[in-house]
């Protein structure tokens, strides 16, 4: 995994702590060259991954990615898969199936020649397991050419299939990643103590993660006292997200705090303004005891 | 404690988080789910051959095995789903809205006067931590008596006309202003009192049936008066965003799912004048199992409660009917030119 990843919810919109100021910097960063820059100084202060969901707007940016040698050279991508609301938004539509049927009949010519999968077939076969397939290698159509090592399954998706219980479909997710990119398939969770029980209990590798770590416990479950409990197992590889808690803490505090845990291989930080840049990086980067 | 055992009707997107939730959280299991599509069913037996799968809620209802019912289909059947199964003794969590209209309603509310049964409608923004925390301050009556309050919600989601149940009447009993900003009525309901009178204007600009904008004046039981601003096709907005304000005699309050805002002029109740903040990252409290959000685990958690002891929630069809008279109020305002329209007591 990258060391220190920078994040993309701010070129998305997304802002955990004020809608406002995410619509605002969504604006912004819809300029392609506003994001490129942006990347350009993360890069420039130490970070060696990008963290990009398949939002639609993130194919202008992988394009402008492949034309910029140095930044395809030393910036590994980090998909986040996939970029839920999407699919919620369509779903509020014309319901789940046909967001999921839909979108892999919509898939464009070139996409399903690239691909080599008969998307028509699946979706008529119905059959779900070949779906997730299809579906995942549409998503992550938008990387290719560029360095991905690993991959993290959206939370939202995640934790739903932990809760109902579907080992298969992770199983699916793996294989898919390990075959088709030889990429590790990681998931995200904002429920690590159930995640690691489940696959344990499934008798799945336990995956790399993705979870909050942070010491006001924002979008920690459990309690943050489990949570820590977990984090303090070597065996682990933690990808640390939501470390400023949306911007409430302190980069310094909040990298303390990080260093605390010895799974922890990797931290993502969302950032917009040059300053903020700098300042989170300094405060992530100088210690290498937080990475090893 | 043996699991209570969950059905789920409807595995759309908000069936699907209950049934996550229901299964994951200790005290209960997804037991059976009703679900119309055939792709669903097929991928419910493969992968959870545990969870009896039908296609009618007669189906399920005959082969019984389940001891609460969540109903996440259109709005339009809600009531006679919700009136079957409380027939049945079932306790039910109704999705919101509670119905098209009150009048659609009243078979589920005399049902429930014949034979109670624990019951609920999905008003989860109540369970947003934002919205506790001004619940919290009004319940200490910080502001004094409210004078004027000020709501608005707004999504960029129909810039052009849409698809599906969600834009026909007959189904989803209206547009923006039943759909989303039913939550909104729930809330003000909810944190200001009952509401006693309504004018309310609608805009239809991308949809030919249903309105995507709606603009309404209350005046509250309380004598508190105020607005609702509310739009589909508001551009910026990537996720609902609620926006709630209100001026007392002592101080204002603003609150958004991200923040509380409150102001004082003199200390209230133990909290300082001049401005307080609490942003969501200072009122998050851990769940057992966050799916989508921790307000959906607390929803379901009440709900697990008041079955497993035989109590009443808060957000019960009770008051979701209340809410439901004050949109066909709006509606009925619209319908006239905006004049007054007062909801009975």
């Amino acid at each position: 995994m990258p060391r220190v990843v920078l994040g993309h919810n701010q070129f998305f919109g997304v802002d955990h702590l004020s809608s406002q100021r995410g619509a605002e910097r969504a604006a912004y960063f819809a300029d392609v060259r506003n994001v490129l820059t942006v990347i350009r100084l993360a890069h420039h202060a130490g970070a060696t991954g990008l963290m990009l969901s398949t939002h639609p707007r993130a194919i202008a940016i992988c394009d402008a990615l492949r034309k910029d040698e140095e930044l395809r050279a030393n910036l590994q991508i980090v998909p986040l898969l996939p970029y839920a609301q999407k699919y919620v938004t369509k779903a509020n539509e014309v319901g789940m199936v046909r967001a999921v049927t839909g979108t892999l009949s919509d898939a464009s010519m070139r996409d399903r020649l690239g691909l080599g999968v008969d998307f028509a077939r699946t979706v008529l076969r119905r059959d779900p397991i070949d779906m997730v397939r299809a579906l995942i290698r549409l998503e992550l159509r938008m990387f290719r050419r560029l360095p991905v090592s690993v991959v993290f399954l959206h939370d939202a998706i995640s934790d739903l299939l932990l809760s109902l219980g579907a080992p298969r479909v992770f199983d699916v997710y793996r294989r898919t990643l390990q075959k088709r990119f030889g990429a590790t398939a990681g998931v995200a969770t904002k429920n690590l103590p159930l995640l690691l029980d489940r696959f344990a209990t499934w008798g799945l590798e336990t995956p790399a993660v993705l979870t909050h770590v942070n010491k006001v416990g924002f979008h920690v479950n459990p309690s943050l006292r489990e949570h820590e409990q977990c984090l303090r197992d070597e065996s682990l590889q933690i990808m640390a997200m939501g470390t400023l808690a949306s911007g409430y803490l302190k980069p310094i505090e909040a990298a303390d705090y990080v260093r605390e845990f010895s799974s922890i291989r990797s931290v993502v930080v969302g950032m917009s303004s040059p300053t903020h840049i700098i300042e989170t990086f300094r405060a992530f980067l100088p210690r290498q005891k937080l990475i090893r | 404690m043996t699991r209570l055992r969950g059905a789920v009707i409807g595995f759309g997107k908000l069936g699907l988080l209950h049934a996550g939730l229901i299964n994951g959280l200790q005290e209960s299991q997804l037991a059976a789910v009703v679900e119309t599509s055939p792709l669903i069913r097929r991928v419910i037996h493969q992968h959870f051959p545990h969870v009896a799968v039908h296609d009618s809620v007669l189906s399920l209802i005959a082969a019984g095995g389940f001891d609460l019912a969540v109903i996440a289909t259109p709005t339009g059947s809600h009531i006679d789903l919700a009136t079957a199964l409380v027939e049945r003794n079932i306790p039910v969590l109704i999705e919101k809205p509670l119905s098209l209209s009150a009048a659609q309603a009243h078979p589920l509310c005399e049902a429930l006067e014949r034979r109670w049964v624990p019951n609920m409608v999905g008003y989860v923004g109540r369970y947003i931590d934002s919205f506790r925390q001004a619940k919290r301050l009004l319940s200490e009556n910080v502001l004094g008596p409210i004078r004027m309050i000020r709501s608005s919600m707004y999504i960029e989601q129909l810039l052009k006309p849409g698809e599906g149940w969600r834009y026909d009447p007959k189904v989803s009993g209206g547009g923006v202003l039943i759909t989303q900003n039913s939550h909104v009525i729930d809330k003000l309901r909810w944190l200001f009192g009952e509401i006693a009178n309504v004018s309310g204007q609608t805009n239809r600009v991308v949809s030919s049936q249903v309105e995507d904008h709606a603009h309404a004046y209350f005046r509250f039981s309380s004598g508190a008066a105020g607005y609702l601003d509310a739009s589909w096709s508001a551009r910026h907005y990537r996720t609902p965003t609620i926006s709630i304000h209100a001026q007392g005699d002592n101080g204002t309050l603003d609150v958004t799912d991200d923040e509380v805002r409150l102001f004082l002029d003199t200390p209230q109740a133990g909290h300082k004048a001049g401005w307080t903040q609490w942003r969501t990252p200072d009122l998050y409290e851990p769940v057992p199992l966050d799916i989508g959000g921790t307000q959906y685990s607390r929803q379901m958690a009440d709900f697990l409660t008041a079955v497993r002891n035989n109590t009443a929630v808060e957000s019960d069809v009770a008051s979701a009917l209340r809410t439901q008279e004050a949109i066909d109020a709006i509606y009925a305002s619209a319908s006239q030119g905006g004049g007054n329209v007062s909801i009975s007591t």
